[in-house]
């Protein structure tokens, strides 16, 4: 069958989070559970979905999940794609393929059984083996990236890594011995570090009840939270900064400041934080 | 002669005049027919012994035709459905008047009758014709007419009749009946009009049936096996491997029904073949639930991977082709070397400045750690810098394939490596600027 393949997008409701509430900040981070996986391609939501019509889910939770009432809701179709919806998302990370054999455990060796039957997608041009292609990196630089220029985004983001760097590095040589070893000279191990210090624990969303919008407390999801810590991070080095300065500084300077705790997008995300905290009394007016 | 009257109704407020008859439209009837037969009024009457029973024949004759309520009066005979005065539509001395018209019905109502059901003698007769038709075709093309296969008649065909249609289902072609009339059911009820099977009313007889036979074998295994249970013979079961096999698509079921099916009742099959496949003592039914799980063949096998080739200076090397988007590689991947990528006779330092080609294209090589030990020959066309390098990255994994083991070879098809990438650029739609861009919306 040639062109496109409707892909479905179930509610973005799971069943298992349905009757959660919205607890303290500290756990809300372990909320995002799946029920129900699916090795389709999906949007970030986590419903259960009913069996693809040509592959099986082995899985027992997967299957009782199948079997509650929510996985017969209807289904709409939402994002359409060219591969068949039997395809499976790739697996580029070369030390996964390096275990013998009898090193796997009985659930990585019954889907690579799975595998072997399931066709495969293509693997994206912007990923590869080499030490210096990192998920997260691809994904930041793709945000960084005006009107498709791929190219210069990569450039300013190898930039900014190469100023992390410089600027590590004349710390580290101008500390005294015993502090050198605390200095953290490796760019990506800083970038990782950094956005995870920006990363909020719980948003606002707005809900409207009885004609009044209220903004209720809310955990986030990991995708909502690296998304969010990213385009505070973008946007803030696109407004403020002065005329002159480059992106690759403003950013790398901005990098540091988060992988210190300290600076203007760590304050953002602590102000989230209090209004979170100042509107508790309308958490229970989530239903999700 | 007493004419019985009805109780005042809203009719009377309709009627301008005095000497109005009121009628209830639901009695007796009686067909008048206006001068252009264009309609036909049926008006009820009352005899004089006050009996209301509708005359069968009017009655039959009514349910072909529309009717009117029509009321006795003593206006002018004007009929409102030709819009002119009539003079033969008055009954006696009294003129009639449209109070009220239902819809012309001309056919009594027939329902959906659904595709055109052949008969057995139809497909008979046509499957004689189709045989003597294919030796026919033999002897005009020469051939012999007991071994003409089906690709012969394709052939000769496409001959005979060539056609530049792009739509291969719109060329002419001859091919067996059984391929062109689709499998249908034969009818359903006998002569006296009952249907045979007990579930015809649902609608789906076959599914129904189908989901009442599987839960009775889901029944009768769970109740063996609290037998067994109860006794502590309860067998171990087996993990049995999943992988092979698959459930039939809603297609396949759909044709192996005969009926249509939704998407839900097909989730819902689905769902009772898993609750089944998750019991225990599952073989005793086993037959019936090979009737509905398919083989599948490992993904590895369906590709032969052709074994290396020696040129004349005595090293190894293979050819390997790739297409992405709109741009075409070949690639000839020789071994013993030392690394160095031409391609169009340049450099890739020259070819790809960007940093991302080049990696993607040293990408089959760094997966297989075999980076600094062949050389890479490339002729590559159409497309922009992303999808050459796309499609000379798909060329030599193909090529790379000779070179490994089967084992490394299952590995890069699950890196993506090994997987034509379909994506092309979405057309632009009529009504909107681009293929997903919508024209700025104005509210005036």
């Amino acid at each position: 069958m040639t062109g496109p393949k409707p892909l479905l997008c179930p509610y973005s409701h799971s069943s298992a989070s349905l009757l959660r509430r919205c607890c303290r900040a500290e756990d809300a981070g372990h909320q995002s559970g799946r029920v129900g996986g699916s090795e389709h391609r999906q949007d970030g939501g986590a419903s259960p979905l009913p069996p693809p019509p040509g592959g099986r889910i082995p899985a027992q939770a997967e299957l009782t999940a199948l079997l509650s009432p929510l996985a017969l809701c209807r289904l709409t179709q939402v994002r359409w794609s060219r591969y068949n919806p039997s395809f499976v998302e790739p697996e580029v990370n070369k030390e996964l393929y390096r275990k013998p054999w009898d090193e796997l455990t009985e659930e990585e060796k019954e889907k690579l059984e799975l595998k072997a039957v399931q066709p495969i997608k293509a693997a994206p041009p912007a990923v590869s083996t080499s030490v210096f292609s990192d998920p997260l990196i691809s994904k930041f630089t793709n945000m960084m990236m005006k009107d498709g220029n791929k190219v210069l985004a990569r450039s300013l983001m190898a930039q900014t890594l190469e100023a992390i760097k410089r600027k590590q590095l004349e710390k580290y040589h101008k500390a005294p011995e015993d502090k050198k070893e605390t200095i953290e000279c490796n760019p990506y191990v800083i970038f990782h570090q950094a956005l995870k210090n920006c990363q909020p624990i719980i948003g606002l969303s707005s809900i409207t009840k009885g004609g009044k919008t209220y903004q209720v407390p809310v955990p986030l999801k990991d995708n909502r939270k690296r998304f969010l810590a990213m385009k505070w991070l973008i946007t803030e080095c696109r407004e403020n900064k002065n005329r002159r300065m480059l992106m690759p500084e403003k950013l790398s300077q901005e990098l540091l400041q988060a992988f210190n705790n300290e600076g203007p997008i760590i304050k953002k995300k602590h102000v989230l934080h209090k209004m979170a905290e100042a509107n508790r009394a309308y958490a229970h007016f989530r239903w999700w | 002669m007493t004419r019985a009257v009805d109780a005042p109704s809203s009719l009377d407020s309709a009627l301008a005049h005095k000497s109005v008859n009121r009628i209830n439209p639901l009695k007796t009837v009686e067909l008048l027919q206006c001068k252009t037969r264009r309609r036909q009024f049926k008006h009820e009457t009352r005899d004089i012994s006050g009996n209301t029973d509708i005359d069968r024949e009017t009655q039959r004759k009514s349910e072909l035709t529309f009717f009117s309520i029509v009321v006795r009066s003593q206006l002018p005979d004007y009929c409102y459905v030709c819009r002119r005065h009539h003079d033969d539509f008055k009954v006696g001395n009294e003129a009639l008047r449209l109070i009220y018209t239902t819809t012309p019905v001309q056919i009594k109502n027939v329902g959906a009758s659904g595709p055109e059901k052949y008969t057995e003698e139809f497909i008979k007769k046509q499957i004689e014709e189709f045989n003597l038709g294919k030796r026919h075709l033999a002897n005009m093309m020469g051939e012999d007419p007991e071994t003409f296969t089906q690709e012969d008649i394709d052939r000769a065909v496409a001959y005979l009749f060539p056609s530049g249609l792009f739509d291969k289902q719109a060329r002419p072609m001859m091919k067996h009946p059984t391929e062109i009339f689709p499998e249908q059911r034969k009818i359903q009820w006998g002569e006296d009009g009952r249907p045979f099977h007990f579930l015809f009313y649902t609608g789906k007889q076959s599914y129904y049936s189908l989901m009442h036979e599987t839960y009775e074998k889901l029944l009768n295994v769970q109740k063996y096996q609290d037998q067994l249970a109860a006794q502590d013979h309860l067998p171990q079961k087996e993990k049995k491997n999943l992988a092979g096999s698959r459930w039939l698509t809603k297609i396949e079921l759909e044709e192996m029904l005969l009926e249509k099916l939704s998407d839900d009742d097909y989730s819902r099959f689905i769902q009772l073949l898993e609750k089944l496949m998750a019991l225990t003592c599952v073989d005793m039914e086993e037959e019936h639930i090979q009737k509905f799980s398919k083989e599948v063949p490992v993904q590895l096998k369906k590709v032969v991977i052709e074994p290396l080739k020696y040129d004349e200076r005595g090293v190894a090397f293979s050819t390997g082709e790739g297409t992405r988007k709109t741009a075409k590689a070949t690639v000839v991947v020789y071994d013993n070397g030392t690394g160095k990528i031409t391609v169009n006779g340049i450099d890739i330092l020259h070819y790809f400045p960007v940093l991302q080609d080049r990696e993607q294209l040293l990408f089959p090589f760094q997966f297989l750690d075999r980076v600094g030990k062949h050389d890479m020959v490339c002729t590559v066309s159409g497309g922009g810098r992303s999808a050459q390098a796309g499609a000379i990255r798909l060329a030599s994994a193909k090529a790379l394939r000779s070179f490994v083991t089967e084992k490394e070879v299952e590995f890069m098809r699950q890196a993506g490596l090994l997987t034509v990438d379909p994506r092309v650029k979405e057309r632009k739609k009529p009504g909107q600027e681009g293929a997903r861009r919508k024209f700025t919306w104005k509210k005036r």
